[in-house]
């Protein structure tokens, strides 16, 4: 039987600090590049204009069809050779999570725009709003209520998705946990706690999920 | 830049390739099938009204959900083994790894899937005869199954794309070998470039197919719950 021992592990949490750090950093660039950058591939999908609709479109297959993995690591070891600039880990890892989640968030938005009736793009017109006016001041504040639920729930995918990260071993809370458990032989209990970690932290941002679902149903 | 491209190297070690996808469509597949059948037993637990049945059930779908796929994966790999007293094989501990993670995402389809399907139908079930069993399995779950279709295509694609995360304890899935081949060739700029497109080219087929079978559900008259 295992005995369980934690003092190890509580006795490095100044590293875990530091990777918890590492993974706030990466979850705060790419929820910010990536749902802001799928606002614009969302809006080019909606588009009826062939040069905005066609690259969105390739753009939102290509990162929705291949794993994120090998995205970090094609910006990691093969995007290097074609630029004359080295390419940091957390570099690599931005680019490949935010794209993958511009991809996907871009499909939400697009959905959300789709879902505001036709009459509330004719008033705003009928106003003699634009149709950047109108989308700014009607459209999106509609759609964006509609679109809570499922962007959060591209956050909590953002944050689980930061790990692989330390695949290219950029530093965060799992490349902390493999580091204190190649030195204190202690896996079991190293890993065990960055999974409560993220447990603690992640759960009470699903359960908001599922309250802002319930409260869309109502009012809808 | 002038960067002379050689895709040569890449082709050379096909096999390697070649073996890879196998061994990806592999796990994929294992985890697939155990996935499904231990997402219903979840489900069904979730759906019990008997507290001591539903809890478990529903906290080992809520822990597997809200955790990262490659910190399980890592406990799996490197702390169960030391738990139970057993040899773990990178193979082993992807496949129960992404069977329990799929299981959890599954069983929230199914117990969706079952609630959706009209009241009427259990009484009527009942009137005639049927045990809860038999009416789960003869009038409710044959219902509940067409429409939960598509909510399945779209999880098997996603099991698809996380099986790469394999490569991180060295099973020697696609990602796994391209990194090998990148290593021994000098060339990784050609041999991810053909990963990511092999990756694109399989998953991009599957969702077709999967919109394709979305189609002609919808055409047979069923909607789709998502």
């Amino acid at each position: 039987m295992h005995q369980w021992d934690f003092a190890s592990v509580l006795a490095n949490t100044d590293a875990l600090a530091v990777g918890a750090l590492g993974t706030l950093r990466i979850f705060a660039i790419c929820l910010v590049a990536g749902l802001s950058l799928g606002l614009l591939v969302g809006l080019g999908r909606y588009s009826q204009r062939r040069a905005f609709y066609w690259p969105a479109t390739a753009f939102v297959e290509f990162f929705r069809n291949t794993p994120v993995l090998v995205q970090i690591i094609w910006f990691y070891f093969a995007l290097p050779i074609l630029m004359p600039f080295s390419i940091s880990p957390l570099a690599a890892a931005s680019l490949g999570i935010s794209l993958n989640s511009a991809a996907f968030s871009a499909e939400i938005y697009r959905g959300g725009i789709q879902s505001i009736d036709r009459g509330q793009w004719d008033g705003a017109r009928a106003l003699g709003m634009t149709f950047l006016q109108a989308m700014r001041r009607i459209i999106l504040p509609q759609a964006l209520k509609r679109m809570t639920p499922a962007l959060t729930n591209r956050a909590i995918e953002i944050f689980k998705m930061s790990t692989l990260a330390s695949a290219i071993a950029y530093v965060e809370l799992l490349q902390q946990a493999k580091l204190i458990a190649s030195l204190n032989f202690n896996p079991i209990e190293a890993y065990t706690a960055v999974a409560v970690i993220f447990f603690v932290f992640l759960w009470p941002l699903v359960q908001l999920t599922y309250v802002l679902e319930r409260r869309l149903a109502r009012d809808e | 830049m002038a960067y002379q491209w050689d895709f040569t190297p890449v082709f050379a070690n096909a096999d390697l390739l070649a073996q890879g996808l196998v061994n990806t469509l592999k796990v994929t597949g294992v985890s697939l099938a155990c996935g499904l059948v231990l997402g219903l037993g979840f489900a069904l637990m979730r759906l019990s009204r008997q507290r001591l049945v539903s809890w478990p059930a529903g906290f080992v779908i809520e822990v597997f959900r809200t955790t990262p796929p490659l910190v399980q994966l890592f406990w799996f790999f490197f702390a169960l083994p030391l738990i139970v007293g057993i040899e773990m094989t990178p193979l082993l501990a992807a496949v129960v790894t992404f069977s329990i993670q799929s299981a959890a995402f599954f069983a929230e389809v199914f117990r969706a899937g079952i609630v959706s399907v009209e009241r009427g139908q259990w009484d009527g079930a009942r009137a005639i005869g049927m045990t809860h069993g038999q009416a789960l399995r003869r009038i409710v779950l044959p219902q509940a199954v067409k429409r939960m279709i598509p909510a399945f295509m779209e999880r098997a694609i996603e099991l698809m794309k996380t099986t790469t995360l394999v490569a991180t304890i060295a099973y020697a899935d696609l990602l796994f070998a391209a990194n090998e081949i990148a290593q021994k060739t000098f060339r990784p700029l050609e041999t991810f470039t053909v990963v990511a497109l092999i990756y694109f080219v399989v998953i991009t087929a599957f969702s077709l197919a999967a919109r394709q079978l979305e189609r002609r559900l919808a055409v047979s008259g069923e909607s789709t719950v998502h």
